[in-house]
């Protein structure tokens, strides 16, 4: 089956940015001592480091996968380590003021949305880019205190005795096989130092993100608070490009439907391999052709393919952009090009390819394509209101005796029974109609409903046109009007309120060798000269004129297209989703509105990319810790972090861990209470949408007395994705009077959606104090229709529900940090709805 | 403009059972009417129905108001048009604010389709102002406006958010599904000098008030009562029938009814 209602209306073409890449060194894909040497050495490290990484890789290699077993996830499977980049170096330098960050960079801030306000008044900011660390900065009075807030890479070079001391002493290589990856080839993270005493009271805060296809990210952080000392460490971990729907599968996003075929840029159907989506802020350049109806939207960068006016125009500076002439010697040989659309201007041309059906079509014979035809412009099926009789009727000027005979025979040859005339005669209306539920069900399987929502059925759209021509003339007959003009010339109007069918005759005349515009009369209300006041819809008015070629639109035999020019191009500021397809075919390309624009500037990641961070952190006695991390990697990124906490007498430790994006995230924060009194909390939201799986939970090992753990852990699943808690709590033998509390608390949004809990506890004391608690939810028809009931949108009252369900976690973040995470949900639950 | 609220021949099943069996009713703008009912005869059903919730299927029948059949909108759509119901068992959302929530429903009340919803949200300050005027209104402290969606509200405070969210998004036509039951004899009277303050500032209001006691209508005057049994409209009257109802109770007009059937 194809849509191409679906196809035609596809108009959220909007792409991507991604900084050009620039490098001074990117190593070799794959892994090999060689590799782990290189990049030793570019970072000039003291031999004992090199030796450490060596012999992380020998373990990374030794040992297998988790594919099985209490901690293991299959689809790790799917990662090949031979694809990935483990080292990437930017060529800038470290930076210490934000006006030392290189252009690109800062812009790449912007695009992340980091607010400005909050730039300006950071006191500590690291910025990972990709490999390697290139803002970094502490406020004035921090440094004087001596606390050390660096890249690890830096903080290694300058202080190297505490590396000696702590650094692999939480995480050791041998811990688990991403662990020794990480020791084997990490580079950058954060390295923060809090002397005894010292409480930081503004959160340091480091951004990470992953450019490069393929790029792996190995950060590496050391925190070391010592006693009675307090930081609170955030990290946000964005994407280059919010992907949807990556995999074999030919998946659905917004405005795509399942399955979905669409027209490529050569006219031929083509399936969408994948369509992405990404969060996006800046500007939306609108083109607005010959035909205002086919005006679309799409970010700068966004190629278009065109024909730059200065190459075939002959010059008329005379006259204003649209108007000018083709020359036509250059028309013939000049070659388009993909121009990205901020560059387009008025007067270049731009590619409307003639639509080139060949799937099958079942038989549909010529008096149901004429009656289809006048069943568009002016039918209706419907069951009687009184008698529930199943009634098809088209309404019909009254003095139009030829159109009234023809319609009537015609019906009267499809339902097999004779249709009847009903006239209105104060409206010089008359109705044929035929009682025939066979009709009813045709009219409506082909052609739709509603007025507003009259669109033609796949297999019309797959006929040649010579058949499609009949249902034209018949539907011209009745909608349209035609206005001989003094040149000779016939100007035809169709107007219809369906914007779908609307595209879908501009595609049939294309195909019929006429290229129609579109205009668009806007929604309105009017008033009618005896005092009434009719509100109209939105109209679509389909014009050309018939038997000549428009001027100004060439029609291009050898590429099957017409040219039509830009009358206008606009800027406006946006925020919101931006979608990409991925077509199936060569050219990879597809039609926004109807024309010719590629997919090959948004960040395509057919692979897989790797982050595997470990975060280790050492908080003495009676310090304070927690570190914050929001992340939201695109959706090709597998997330395995180790990060782990080792908390003395009377520390607290706290993880607060969001998860968005990723395709699979496992990440289980833990916290080893190893003095008397020690607590360590784990406060975790898991969001898992299309082709996504979280697998978090916590890790909380008592082995001290009097210690106390909290775990919570809130998770939604949606469109298909997965949730998993994970949590072990263990009681070590001595470790009398703990309190272990946990909380794990799953919505699922849809019926293919999932989540399970998978709790470990492990008790050797018997008086510890243990409550567990795990709930599974469904949104409530009763919730989401209260909330509607007030006003509220589907969408905005599931965001609602959801942000409520959140909002434990939520409240622990900064204002910023919550106000990023409440948008993203935001933008993830509008996109599922209507 | 009419804005009148037109029931006509409403038919309504809930999981295939015919609850609601030919409605007719008008409310007219301005006016308060008033629904009485036994148990169980499609009083809350009809409320319901008429707010859009998805459980009652509509198999019959037209509601019109302001123009729009009703009947096609969906239920924040209705809300937009100006209809309000106050829930006869409100529904808790966890972590939603009171204050959030209704300033999400303000904004989505001034929405404007094309334009930028911060342009035609409501000020802060505005908002704020007039959230703590409507609290005072009702009789509700301040401290209301932070907790969570009804999440342990006692079942009058419930009824009281109510009409709190009436009088915020002041719909042109409300209907109130025993939001009398549950109030302590003071709470009752704090709540109806509220919804007749709220009618006095805005006088074209239509209320349709389903209540199962007189109490009530001692405070808040109907102009019309009329009288829901087994999903239809028995009878209709002035005041004078909510009395004879206290006083007689259904069966009179049950036997009434089935006399004149049969
Ligand atoms: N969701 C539902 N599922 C099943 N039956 C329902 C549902 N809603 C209503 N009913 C049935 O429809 C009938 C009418 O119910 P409704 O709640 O409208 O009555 P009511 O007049 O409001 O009663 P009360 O005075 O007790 O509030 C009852 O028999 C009830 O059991
Ligand atoms: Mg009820």
């Amino acid at each position: 089956m194809t849509t191409p209602a679906k196809d035609l209306e596809f108009d959220y073409s909007k792409y991507g940015f991604r900084d050009e890449e620039r490098y001074v060194y990117k190593s070799q894909k794959g892994l090999s001592p060689e590799v782990v040497k290189q990049i030793s050495h570019m970072k000039g490290e003291p031999e004992w480091m090199l030796k450490r990484r060596l012999k992380a890789l020998e373990i990374f290699q030794k040992k297998p996968l988790p594919l099985q077993g209490m901690w293991a996830n299959p689809s790790l499977a799917n990662l090949n380590f031979d694809e990935i980049y483990y080292y990437i170096r930017p060529d800038e330098k470290k930076s210490r003021s934000w006006d030392d960050v290189p252009e690109s960079i800062r812009q790449t801030f912007e695009k992340l949305g980091i607010p400005e306000a909050e730039r300006k008044f950071l006191a500590g900011v690291g910025a990972q880019y990709e490999s390697e660390v290139v803002y970094h900065s502490l406020r004035e009075e921090w440094e004087k205190l001596g606390v050390i807030f660096l890249d690890t890479d830096t903080g290694l070079k300058e202080y190297p005795e505490l590396f000696k001391e702590y650094f692999g002493t939480v995480v050791p290589a041998a811990d688990n096989k991403f662990a020794a990856l990480n020791t084997a080839v990490w580079s950058g993270g954060s390295f923060i130092y809090v002397p005894k005493g010292v409480k930081v009271d503004i959160p340091l805060q480091a951004y990470f993100r992953i450019n490069a296809e393929n790029m792996g990210q190995f950060e590496r952080t050391l925190i070391i608070v010592e006693e009675g000392a307090e930081v609170h460490y955030i990290e946000g971990c964005l994407p280059e490009g919010e992907l949807v729907s990556l995999g074999d599968e030919m998946v659905p996003i917004e405005s795509v439907a399942p399955g979905t075929l669409a027209l490529n840029s050569d006219g031929y159907l083509a399936p969408v391999v994948s369509a992405r989506r990404r969060s996006y802020r800046g500007d939306l350049v609108r083109i607005v052709p010959l035909s205002p109806g086919n005006a679309f939207e799409l970010t700068p960068e966004h190629p278009v393919w065109a024909l730059r006016r200065g190459r075939v125009a002959r010059p008329r500076a005379d006259r204003p952009a649209t108007q000018w002439d083709i020359a036509d010697a250059r028309f013939t040989d000049a070659e388009p090009e993909w121009v990205p659309a901020g560059e387009l201007e008025p007067g270049d041309l731009i590619c409307f390819p003639v639509a080139v059906r060949s799937l099958d079509h079942p038989e549909i014979s010529d008096d149901l394509l004429r009656f289809l035809g006048y069943y568009l412009a002016e039918g209706s099926a419907f069951r009687n209101g009184v008698s529930n009789a199943p009634t098809v009727s088209i309404s019909l000027d009254s003095r139009d005796s030829t159109t009234i005979a023809d319609v009537r025979a015609l019906m009267t040859r499809l339902a097999g029974k004779p249709a009847g005339v009903y006239e209105v005669p104060a409206k010089h209306e008359a109705r044929v109609y035929v009682y025939s539920a066979e009709l009813l069900e045709i009219a409506q399987q082909y052609c739709g409903v509603g007025s507003a929502t009259k669109r033609l059925h796949p297999h019309l759209m797959e006929l040649p046109p010579e058949r499609q021509r009949l249902l034209l003339e018949t539907y011209l007959t009745g909608d349209g009007s035609r206005h001989t003009r003094s040149n000779g010339r016939t100007l035809v109007r169709a107007a219809t309120v369906s914007r779908t069918l609307a595209f879908q005759l501009q595609e049939i005349l294309a195909r019929l060798g006429i290229y129609a515009g579109i205009l668009v009369r806007k929604a309105g209300s009017e008033s009618m000269p005896d005092g009434r006041v009719v509100r109209r819809c939105e109209q679509y008015v389909l014009h050309y004129e018939d038997g000549a070629t428009v001027r100004r639109v060439r029609f291009d035999a050898r590429r099957n297209c017409f040219w039509v020019p830009v009358r206008a191009v606009a800027r406006r500021p946006y925020e919101g989703w931006v979608y990409n397809l991925e077509m199936a075919s060569a050219p990879n390309a597809y039609l926004a509105r109807g024309f010719a624009v590629h997919n090959c500037t948004a960040p395509i990641y057919s692979t897989n990319s790797l982050h595997s961070a470990v975060v280790e952190i050492i908080v003495k006695k009676g310090a304070k810790c927690r570190y914050t991390t929001i992340q939201n990697w695109a959706n090709n990124i597998y997330n395995l972090v180790t990060k782990r906490a080792v908390a003395y007498e009377e520390a607290t430790m706290e993880w607060i861990d969001g998860n968005i994006g990723s395709r699979l995230t496992m990440k289980y924060p833990s916290v080893y209470l190893m003095g008397r009194g020690a607590r360590g909390e784990v406060l975790s939201v898991a969001y898992a949408g299309r082709g996504q799986h979280q697998d978090a939970g916590a890790k909380m090992i008592h082995a001290a007395p009097d210690t106390t753990s909290r775990i919570t852990n809130k998770s939604v699943s949606k469109d298909g994705g997965r949730t998993t808690y994970r949590g072990l709590a263990k009681v070590q033998p001595g470790a009398t009077n703990a309190k272990i509390n946990v909380v794990c608390d799953a919505l699922i949004l849809d019926e293919q959606s999932a989540s399970d809990t998978i709790p470990f506890i492990e008790v050797e004391e018997h008086d510890a104090t243990l409550a567990h608690e795990a709930t599974v939810g469904k949104i409530g028809e009763d919730q989401l229709f209260y909330l509607m009931s007030r006003g509220l949108s589907e969408a905005e009252a599931l965001s609602m529900i959801v942000l409520g369900f959140m909002e434990p976690f939520t409240r622990e973040l900064p204002m910023e940090y919550a106000v990023e995470l409440n948008r993203l949900i935001h933008l993830e639950m509008e996109g599922s709805v209507g | 403009m009419n804005n009148d609220l037109v029931i006509k021949n409403l038919h309504v099943e809930v999981d295939g059972q015919e609850i609601l069996k030919g409605i007719d009713l008008t409310v007219e703008q301005g006016k308060i009417h008033a629904i009485m009912g036994p148990n169980g005869s499609g009083k809350s059903t009809l409320a319901y129905t008429l707010a859009g919730h998805p459980r009652y299927e509509v198999t019959e029948g037209e509601v019109w108001y302001k123009g729009q059949n009703v009947l096609d909108l969906e239920p924040d759509e209705r809300a937009r048009l100006g209809l309000f119901l106050a829930f006869q068992y409100p529904v808790a959302v966890a972590g939603v604010s009171v204050a959030n929530f209704l300033r999400a429903a303000i904004n989505a009340h001034r929405a404007e389709e094309g334009v930028d919803p911060r342009k035609t949200a409501i000020p802060v300050a505005e908002f704020r102002k007039k959230l703590r005027e409507r609290l005072q209104l009702l009789n509700m402290d301040e401290s209301f406006a932070r907790r969570y969606l009804n999440e342990g509200f006692s079942g009058g405070e419930k009824k009281r958010l109510e009409i709190l969210q009436m009088a915020m998004l002041e719909p042109s036509m409300a209907v109130m599904d025993e939001t009398d039951s549950g109030l302590d004899i003071d709470a009752l009277r704090i709540v109806a000098n509220g919804i007749n303050s709220i009618k006095e500032q805005r006088p074209e209001m239509g209320i349709l008030l389903i209540t199962h006691y007189q109490r009530l209508l001692n405070y808040i005057k109907p102009d019309v009562v009329h009288v829901l049994m087994d999903g239809r409209i028995v009878r209709e009257g002035g005041p004078e029938l909510a009395l004879e109802l206290e006083e007689k109770g259904y069966d009179w007009i049950r036997e009434e009814v089935i006399g004149h059937a049969s």
